[in-house]
């Protein structure tokens, strides 16, 4: 059930060390790009695979790469984004920490493949140890001479650049990442200019997730045809999902996409802790729509999760027990986006902020009726009317939690207080 | 649709079409179709932030509402500004905009002119669903008064900020400053400045003015009248030789602000803090409002009658025995050119006098009519034009504190236009930041720099069109790089490197100011430019601009208010009046030599203080007491007022309505605000009166006296330029050993001429004499930073608390030249170019 492409050498210790990583294969697709292979040919490859963005938005790499003007004679950046924020989401953290190298080398190539001779990650603030293994990959390349100058004697040069972002969900979102990156507020900025024109320094840019970068050497390696039989017609590929929530085995799975949410929450995840039911499901980080239990066997990729009413998005599959209030799922949840919102827009930084007091006070007690067509009313001033995604994604949970369990919220207004209570899972 | 050509995009809005070229957003295409949107956090000059969100508007086949100051047309595009989803758009943001903001109205000063008050009463609805309490930024908990002072002029009040982010915008993009900025983030962002600074630059009343809300006030306005119970009138700024356009608000007879009146030829809507601030020149506080006599050793107040017949009196008998001539005048040249014009004609008709001069704070003017300097002066230059150019160079200035709107033109085409900028100063400045190379040179070596520059040219072939190496061989001394490398200070590789970026410059423009214009060796550096100029192919291909200072330089230049006027006005004035007089006249510092000597005898000063500013104050000092007699007018008291026999109340440029000539050679009109304050009277006034008495009256209709100065001012005075080199060699000053320091006499940057120090907002801005050094000089005399200095020089010493410049590196001090407490002109001495001081820690 379980693929382990990107998983493979996680469980051994010694894969963050560079020797290792190289006697497992490592930094082969990275010579094999440079040494045989054009540009061209290298986003080609990637299209083919099929291979679509990991951090949540799902945009086709390959396609992406495309969109860098070739006779700009601007400088290129590539920018791996490793601001993992979304809540429920640890998947590349554990790659950082665990097979860092393998990102190194994902970030190569694509740097390559759009003809970049400067790589940054950009790593979230508070993940001090990741940034430290990838800060010590990246020494470990130059040592070996894998990064630098005239690489393999190709004559290709690249420099990699850690940095450390100063702790904001924002900064995930690519624009507002490329400003904190340039030293600026971590704001976003309006498109167009889209960054593969105009991004890092008004240079043309790619901002990909780690896990995106991290499926490039294997698709180089085994070839596109490989990478494109697994997984659905279009989805492609494995994806790393982290589960969690009142589940008897948390933790990150990697699976063919296609994959029923079932066999993952039932079968890898040992299912519902005892004496919890299934109650709602979020399938791909917090700001995506809930699942009900009887969309159990929904498969885990784009489209099917589409068609079911929601996204795939980063993979976080956080599971949601019948001893849970969601009301206050949604007070939590619009606690975390109102302390996110960067402030730029009107309708994101005062929405987000309205919503927070009026969702909070039904959770206490103290809803008044008419509270739920306000909160509704609100959400639709805000969805679409924003600069960037978060102000939709705070919003989501909220509509589809009204639409979904619209009997708990109207419990708590007329009787103050939550139908169910919420019992922690590790009371 | 058809697009006209490859660049131009058409599209559909509210069922009107229109063609547009490429990359133009909705709202500008809109705006020229004149169809209104509203808007918040976009302004003409700034680039779009897509923030406040109320600018929306639905476009076909795109299923969310898009902002229009943000979206680029597309070919096609179909958009609808007022129906009913955009309407409910704006209503939306307009409630969430309103949430959190106070209900101020009734004491907030933006009250009448807000943007808020105005779209909601427009857009938006008039209850609100909110019913929490409003997010306060509470700056004392004790008390509900939440303004905060950013500066001296600005005060915050968070609570009412809508984050359009404008003034950080405006602050950042435009003037390169770094004092103010945006904290947290979310709806609990504060606009703010870094700790322990102040939000204080020479540009910080923009920030004011550019606010949607009452979130930034000015101290200054602050409660003082209702805007709807003010009116406005056009005005021009009355300092700067940029022209800035300004409204000034007034009631009755007082004045309240002065806000800008965009002119995007000059000042695209931005406003020095001097022009901002500076019109407090014309409230009562400290203005002389009557006329005064000495009487009995004390000064009087008296009568007009009393004080002009006195006057005309007085004149009559120097005229009479004595001659004309033995009478000189001096005046400033930020007043009016009816006043300029007729102080000039009243000297030469009726005194018979060629004694006048505007040109009162330099020293060794020349005894003959300028030439190269005037030649390079009336080249043509064009503010707006500095934006095509993408090489800019900036000679002997600092080009902020003497032409700020000149300044925010070279900072916009080099962030934004890609232009590159070399400054050739003797002290670093804030513009240099911005250079390609910032050449500080050793002071008073200025043309042997540029003869290096020639000698480069040369080597890069460019000699070959305009003459050989031999000829420059023969003009210039030094002329060599590595001579000039030598004398200069800067190296022989930037110097070629500056040569190479002239030679391939495809516009370059040229601009020097201040430095050179008061510098004793003004012709030969006017002939070093003239050289850079003709080897680098300047005249053709870019601007040159020799700009003086003051808001009427020009038009006193152009209406002849100098002893030398030239032999072309010379004849035009004959030519007008009938006469001419005969002996040649004094400039400015040989009126007060000629006093000591006492070959002058009496002295009419209008609207100047040459005993603060003018060089070796001892020397004017004793000038001035030598005098048979003095009449001084002005808007203040002064220490030259109060060496004067009779004393006039000299109007403000707000209380009558007349013209300057901006550096460019416009020609602008100021309306009056007020009626002249007390008993005061317009330069053009007093001389007519005078010469009423004296003979008779210079014109009885002013308006046909303005026709009259009209003649002069539509002169076209661009002079040729010689085809050929000129002459330039250097000569090193003798230095004294026992005074090594050079010492620079400049501005305050809130600071301009003698009236700004008496307005209440622009002194609090000054703070407190000082004199500027390097923290490597402060290191060799031990001083730290506000220990005391005695600066001496040859002719005089004045002690100055120090202040440690962050930027300065070069071995000069400055020092400020506006602080009457400190008088720093009693240091320079009359025969030097450079001046020279030595100084100490004084043990305290």
């Amino acid at each position: 059930m379980e693929k382990k492409i990107l998983t493979k050498y996680i469980d051994d210790p010694a894969q963050i060390d560079i020797d290792t990583f190289m006697a497992h294969g490592g930094y082969k697709a990275w010579e094999k790009v440079l040494k045989s292979m054009k540009p061209e040919q290298v986003i080609d490859e990637v299209k083919k695979s099929g291979v679509r963005g990991r951090g949540g938005a799902g945009f086709p790499a390959g396609m992406k790469w495309s969109f860098v003007p070739k006779d700009n004679p601007k400088p290129k950046y590539l920018v791996c984004n490793a601001d993992e924020s979304e809540p429920g989401t640890c998947k590349d953290r554990v790659l950082m920490e665990r097979d860092p190298h393998s990102i190194v080398e994902g970030m190569a190539i694509a740097a390559f493949a759009i003809q970049s001779h400067l790589a940054f990650i950009y790593i979230r603030g508070e993940f001090a140890y990741p940034a430290q293994m990838m800060e010590k990959a990246v020494r470990e390349a130059y040592a070996k001479k894998i990064l630098g100058e005239n690489i393999f004697g190709s004559g290709y040069n690249l420099d990699m650049i850690v940095h450390t972002g100063g702790g904001a969900y924002i900064c995930g979102e690519e624009t507002s990442l490329l400003n904190s990156l340039e030293g600026e507020r971590g704001m976003s900025r309006i498109r167009p200019p889209f960054p593969a024109v105009e991004g890092l320094y008004g240079c043309p840019t790619v901002v990909n997730n780690v896990e995106t970068l991290a499926c490039v050497p294997h698709v180089i390696n085994n070839g596109a045809e490989w990478y494109s039989s697994m997984g659905t017609e279009k989805s492609k590929g494995s994806k790393l999902f982290s589960l969690s929530g009142h589940i008897k085995k948390p933790g990150n799975y990697e699976l063919e996409l296609g994959t029923p949410l079932s066999v993952l929450i039932n079968d890898l995840g040992g299912g519902m802790l005892d004496g919890h039911n299934l109650k709602a499901i979020i399938p791909g980080g917090s700001s995506t729509p809930f699942l009900k239990p009887e969309q159990i066997n929904v498969k885990l990729d784009y489209e099917s999760l589409a068609e079911a009413g929601s996204m795939l998005g980063s993979g976080a599959v956080i599971v949601i027990s019948d001893r849970t209030c969601m009301v206050w799922v949604i007070e939590r949840l619009i606690h975390f986006y109102k302390h996110e919102s960067c402030g730029k827009c009107t309708p994101c930084r005062e929405g987000t902020g309205w919503l927070e007091q009026v969702i909070s006070r039904i959770e206490h007690g103290q809803g008044m009726p008419g509270d739920l067509e306000k909160i509704e009313s609100l959400c639709e001033n805000i969805l679409g009317r924003t600069v960037c995604p978060l102000g939709d994604a705070a919003v989501m949970p909220i509509q589809s939690s009204l639409k979904l369990f619209r009997d708990e919220w109207a419990y708590h207004i007329e009787h103050h207080r939550c139908m169910v209570k919420t019992e922690f899972a590790f009371n | 649709m058809a697009e006209k050509d490859n660049n131009s995009v058409s599209l559909t809005i509210n069922g009107r079409e229109i063609s547009v070229p490429k990359g133009t957003t909705i709202l500008e295409a809109a705006k020229q179709l004149g169809i209104y949107i509203p808007t918040f956090c976009w302004h003409p000059k700034l680039k779009p932030a897509g923030a406040c969100r109320i600018c929306y508007v639905e476009i076909e086949k795109m299923p969310k509402l898009m902002v229009s100051c943000a979206t680029p047309v597309a070919p096609g595009m179909i958009v609808h500004t007022e129906s009913e989803k955009v309407k409910q758009g704006r209503r939306a943001v307009l409630e969430f905009t309103l949430i959190n903001h106070p209900l101020d109205c009734p004491t907030c000063d933006k009250g009448g002119e807000c943007d808020l008050q105005d779209l909601t009463f427009r857009h938006g609805v008039d209850q609100s669903r909110f019913d929490f309490d409003k997010y306060r930024f509470i700056r004392d908990k004790k008390s509900t008064f939440d303004d905060f002072r950013l500066g001296p002029e600005i005060i915050r009040n968070q609570n009412r900020c809508i984050l359009c982010y404008k003034c950080v915008r405006a602050n950042t993009e435009i003037f390169g400053e770094d004092d103010l900025g945006a904290f947290q983030r979310g709806n609990i962002t504060e606009i703010d400045t870094p700790p322990g600074r102040q939000v204080d630059s020479l540009y910080s009343g923009n920030l004011v003015e550019i606010c949607p809300v009452g979130a930034l006030t000015n101290t200054d306005w602050r409660y003082k009248i209702r805007v709807w119970n003010t009116q406005t009138v056009n005005s021009i700024c009355p300092y700067h030789a940029d022209g800035a356009n300004i409204k000034i608000w007034k009631d009755r007879q007082n004045v309240f602000r002065v806000t800008s009146r965009r002119n995007d030829a000059i000042d695209e809507g931005w406003l020095s803090d001097v022009t901002r601030y500076g019109y407090q020149i014309a409230k009562p506080e400290g203005r002389l409002l009557n006329p005064l006599m000495k009487k009995g050793g004390s000064q009087v107040a008296v009568t007009w009658e009393e004080a002009l017949s006195a006057i005309a009196r007085k004149f009559k008998d120097i005229k009479d025995n004595k001659g004309g001539v033995c009478i000189g005048g001096m005046i400033s040249p930020q007043l009016d050119c009816t006043s300029v014009y007729a102080f000039s004609k009243f000297f030469r008709t009726i005194i018979h006098s060629n004694n006048v001069d505007f040109r009162t704070e330099y020293r060794m003017l020349p005894e003959i009519p300028e030439d190269m300097y005037s030649r390079m002066a009336s080249q043509e230059f064009s503010i707006a034009d500095i934006e095509k150019a993408d090489l800019i160079m900036v000679l002997d200035s600092d080009i902020m504190k003497e032409h700020p709107n000149v300044n925010l033109r070279i900072r916009k085409a080099i962030t934004q236009k890609g232009a590159r900028l070399y400054t050739l100063n003797p002290v670093e400045t804030k513009t240099g930041a911005l250079s390609v190379d910032e050449m500080v040179f050793r002071v008073g070596t200025l043309e042997a720099l540029l003869n290096g520059v020639c000698a480069g040219l040369a080597e890069a072939g460019s000699a070959s069109k305009k003459g050989d190496t031999a000829a420059l061989k023969k003009c210039l001394e030094p002329h060599t790089v590595k001579d000039a490398a030598q004398i200069s200070g800067i190296s022989e590789e930037r110097i070629k490197a500056f040569a190479r970026a002239v030679a391939h410059a495809q516009r370059p423009c040229l601009i020097a100011g201040e430095w050179l214009t008061e510098s004793s060796m003004r012709e030969k550096l006017a002939g070093a430019v003239h050289n850079l100029a003709l080897l680098g192919s300047l005249y053709e291909k870019g601007q040159i601009g020799l700009l003086a200072r003051a808001a009427n330089s020009k038009g006193a230049k152009k209406l002849g208010a100098l002893p030398h006027p030239g032999p072309g006005m010379i004849e035009k004035m004959r030519q007008t009046w009938g006469e001419y007089p005969d002996v040649p006249g004094l400039a400015s510092d040989r009126m007060i030599r000629a006093s000591v000597k006492q070959e002058l005898d009496a002295l009419f000063i209008v609207g100047v203080n040459p005993m603060l500013t003018m060089p070796d104050g001892q020397f004017v000092r004793e000038g001035l007491e030598k005098l048979d007699f003095l009449v001084v007018a002005d808007l203040y008291e002064s220490e030259t007022t109060q060496m004067a026999d009779v004393v006039l109340p000299l109007s403000s440029w707000a209380e009558y309505g007349d013209r300057f000539v901006n550096l460019e050679g416009r020609v602008q009109e100021f309306q009056d605000a007020i009626k002249p304050l007390g008993q005061s009277r317009p330069g053009y006034m007093i001389v007519n009166d005078l010469a009423a008495q004296l003979k008779s009256p210079l014109f009885s209709e002013k308006s046909r006296f303005a026709d009259e100065v009209d003649t002069f001012l539509n002169e076209n005075s661009v002079m040729p330029v010689p085809e050929t080199l000129v002459e330039v060699r250097f000569m090193e000053d003798k230095i004294n050993p026992e005074f090594p320091t050079p010492m620079l006499v400049v501005d305050q940057e809130h600071h301009f001429g003698h009236w700004t120090e008496k307005t209440k907002s622009l002194s609090v801005f000054c703070g407190e004499a000082a004199v500027e050094i390097s923290s490597a000089l402060a290191e060799k005399i031990g001083v730290v930073n506000g220990d005391i200095i005695r600066i001496e020089s040859e002719v005089g010493k004045v002690n100055l608390p120090a202040r440690i410049s962050e930027t300065i590196d070069a071995e000069v001090i400055l020092v400020y030249r506006n602080f009457s407490a400190s008088p720093v002109n009693i240091l320079q001495m009359r025969k030097r170019r450079v001046d020279r001081v030595k100084i100490t820690r004084v043990e305290s």
